[in-house]
């Protein structure tokens, strides 16, 4: 069987490179890629969209169904991460370990042991893989991070002049929070960002995309035509195009970053929510 | 508000999944009436969109208002409006009828599993409404990805079926992807009507061909075609209930139509049917299709199982249709999408209602299930005959057109193949029906047998049963109607 795949495997890929010889040269000028819709999206995009980097008025007006369902994607595969892997579990189903800080001395807690209170100034819980002096990792992420979420909000807005958008602003955003996991720990994390916000950011992101589409509808224009807008934003029709993708990928950006950290929450956790990473 | 109706076929589930989904975090009551609300509305959607295409024709709709080559369109034509109503009834009729195990099974989850359900739909819906063949493989992950997560948390070794089911998922919708790819090489365009207005002046691009190959193979990984159908049996068979009867009769189907969609609105009739040796091939792979899928299905010993394998024979069938090129087959292809959606989703709700009630599905627990569980029975008899494909159910009529199309293309083999398939099938129901309503109860205490004692599902399972068993006559006495005013008017001029 292994054998009959592996011929399987080998006779597909030699078709497929062998083929490759029929292909248009690469960055041949007059193959079809190049010449048919193309010309109209370099001659035509800024015009229309008044974006001047045409990879964004591609993907967030002339496909930009397309990408609503990119986005859509990424929120389904946080939504699927907590449906298979998250398990409510009570406090005292797992060792522990607390440091009482007064003598300096570490607790191992067993399952089903007394725990001290949530929030004792007394007893400090540590994770299990806990590694003493990490002030150097702490305090550089402590400087890191606010620098990382601003050139991710940066990217986000800029999309329309430089790569970027709201998909790379998303991940780098939610970058900086799970550094914020890593450097600190998960609990202190989910304190900051918690999974409830999360999973409610990841279904407004997308609800702030398809619902622009909505309200398109309801100035009577096709679905996510953000001409429709122009009344609305008070501008021109180009630049009620231009604003319109600049909400999207807000949405986008909002949807990425909190589904990013849903998922690592889930993941690193094995879907305890107690000790990551 | 009609001309945005195309639109708002996926906009309703869509939005409603991400509500439902924000609504399992602050009031889980409201996630099941809001998710049947949406179906109902989305399913009310489509009917008015199949009465508006045959009165007044195929209807684009372009999305963000850019024209067809530029931008994305849906199309909605006499090809896929009949199947967008099947795709919806079918997903309301499960939700209701899984309604008791959602609550069972993902009590604290509920708007998540409701979440999945509805964005599996939005993708199911998308992919058959879509006009752009790149629009089609976004709205693909989109239905696999819930799809896998729908199966994942199911009974025994549901997460490693629904692994492997990733993994064959996967490539065969890399595939499909790598022939997009291909068809942009040789074309420059992705709108579906736009590539079947270039393909006539590529007669001969060896680009082309290899991309109908490729997007053909990935489609026959996704739609379970022997000898691809290993990942199915397991992944459907260990799914939860509420999700087996959602994605069994859809996944499959919908991939037949994107076959279908792919070879006669992209390729064209006259360039997928031009090499009489890879037609050939196929419709000799569905052959082996629906002799192995029905000799499998006589190896079975539990009920889901079974119908698991009767899905990988009733896709031959439809491949082998579609491949004979002319145009009784195609059409049989065609309609059987739509009466077997119908068909596996009865089966599959009946399997569901006898697991509900008897906790197992395997045979030797089924005895005495005709005087303990009557409306279900009536429903999985129905469900059955349509199988086999006794009139006046849809079944029958369908598997007319196909024995047809065999006929006239002079493929004996095929002819042969769904006789036997149709006689198997009857093995297989038949002796259900003997176990379960002939075979000695032995429930009651002592010698002396009181018989089976009426124990019914609840009516949220009975009554969306009994309505899919009806439907199937339904469809079956409308044949005609859905044949000569929807599917013969889709079939482009190409057919003979």
């Amino acid at each position: 069987m292994k054998f009959l795949a592996m011929i399987a495997v080998v006779l597909t890929g030699g078709l497929l490179i062998f083929h490759t010889g029929a292909f248009p040269d690469f960055g041949d000028a007059n193959s079809p890629a190049n010449t048919y819709l193309s010309p109209y999206y370099l001659e035509n995009g800024q015009a229309d969209t008044h974006a001047p980097n045409v990879v964004t008025s591609v993907l967030a007006d002339y496909r930009g169904y397309d990408t609503m369902f990119e986005t859509t994607v990424v929120f389904a595969a946080g939504l699927a991460c907590f449906f298979l892997l998250r398990r409510k579990q009570k406090p005292g189903d797992t060792p522990r370990m607390y440091r009482h800080l007064p003598t300096g001395v570490t607790l191992h807690i067993k399952e089903g042991g007394t725990l001290p209170a949530e929030d004792s100034a007394v007893f400090r819980r540590l994770d299990s893989e806990f590694v003493p002096h990490q002030i150097i990792i702490k305090n550089t992420c402590r400087i890191v991070i606010p620098f990382i979420q601003i050139f991710a909000l940066y990217v986000v807005a800029h999309g329309h002049y430089s790569p970027g958008g709201g998909f790379q602003g998303g991940v780098l955003l939610a970058a900086s929070f799970i550094l914020y996991a890593i450097s600190h720990d998960l609990r202190r994390a989910i304190r900051r960002f918690p999974e409830k916000v999360a999973a409610l950011f990841g279904s407004m992101g997308v609800l702030i995309y398809a619902g622009t589409g909505v309200l398109c509808l309801l100035f009577g224009a096709n679905f996510l035509n953000y001409e429709a807008l122009a009344p609305l934003l008070g501008v021109s029709p180009v630049m009620a195009r231009s604003h319109g993708i600049l909400i999207v990928e807000i949405g986008v950006a909002f949807a990425v970053m909190a589904v990013i950290i849903w998922i690592y929450y889930n993941l690193s956790s094995a879907g305890k929510h107690d000790e990551g990473l | 508000m009609t001309q945005h109706f195309p639109a708002l076929l996926i906009i309703i589930p869509l939005l409603s999944a991400l509500l439902v989904s924000a609504m399992g975090w602050i009031d889980r009551r409201w996630c099941f009436p809001l998710a049947v609300a949406s179906l109902a509305g989305a399913l009310a959607v489509s009917i008015g969109l199949a009465a508006h295409v045959m009165a007044a024709g195929p209807i684009v709709y372009k999305m963000a208002g850019w024209r067809p080559p530029i931008g994305i369109v849906y199309v909605i034509d006499y090809l896929n409006a009949p199947v967008l109503v099947v795709i919806l009834a079918v997903a309301l009729l499960n939700l209701i009828s899984a309604k008791v195990w959602i609550e069972k099974d993902f009590e604290d989850k509920m708007g998540a599993y409701l979440g999945l359900y509805l964005l599996f739909l939005s993708g199911m819906v998308g992919i058959v409404a879509t006009g752009d063949a790149f629009n089609l493989y976004v709205l693909l992950e989109i239905g696999s990805l819930t799809g896998y997560a729908l199966i994942g948390l199911g009974k025994e070794r549901a997460p490693l079926s629904s692994l492997n089911y990733l993994f064959m998922g996967t490539i065969g919708a890399s595939f499909y992807l790598l022939g997009i790819g291909y068809i942009y090489i040789a074309t420059g365009t992705l709108n579906m009507a736009d590539i079947a207005l270039l393909v006539p002046q590529l007669e001969g691009s060896g680009t082309l061909f290899l991309a109908l190959i490729i997007c053909m193979a990935g489609l026959f990984v996704k739609m379970a075609l022997f000898p691809l159908h290993g990942w199915l049996p397991n992944a459907y068979s260990n799914a939860p209930s509420a999700s087996a009867g959602l994605i069994a009769p859809l996944t499959t189907k919908v991939m037949i139509y994107a076959m279908v969609r792919v070879g006669l609105t992209v390729f064209t009739p006259a360039f997928t049917f031009a090499r009489p040796l890879l037609s050939e091939a196929i419709v000799w792979l569905a052959i082996a299709a629906i002799v192995s899928g029905s000799l499998l299905a006589l190896m079975q010993r539990r009920l889901s199982r079974m119908f698991t394998y009767i899905i990988v024979a009733e896709v031959g069938y439809m491949v082998g249709g579609f491949w004979l090129g002319n145009k009784a087959g195609v059409t049989g292809a065609t309609l059987h999408i739509i009466n077997d959606a119908a068909m596996t989703l009865t089966l599959f709700m009946a399997v569901s209602a006898i697991i509900w009630k008897l906790g197992s599905d395997k045979f030797e627990d089924l005895q005495g299930l005709f005087g303990k569980m009557p409306f279900t029975m009536i429903g999985f008899v129905i469900a059955a005959l349509a199988v086999i494909g006794i009139p006046p159910t849809c079944g029958f009529f369908s598997k007319w057109y196909l024995i047809t199309g065999g006929i006239n293309a002079g493929q004996w083999g095929f002819v042969a193949a769904l006789l036997f398939s149709s006689l198997v099938n009857a093995v297989l129901f038949f002796r259900i029906f003997e176990i379960a309503f002939f075979e000695p109860f032995a429930e009651g205490h002592g010698h002396h047998d009181h018989g089976p004692v009426f124990n019914e599902a609840p009516v949220t399972m009975v009554a969306p049963l009994l309505i899919a068993a009806l439907s199937l006559i339904a469809l079956g006495l409308y044949t005609g109607d859905i044949v000569t005013k929807l599917i013969q008017l889709a079939l482009p001029a190409g057919i003979a």
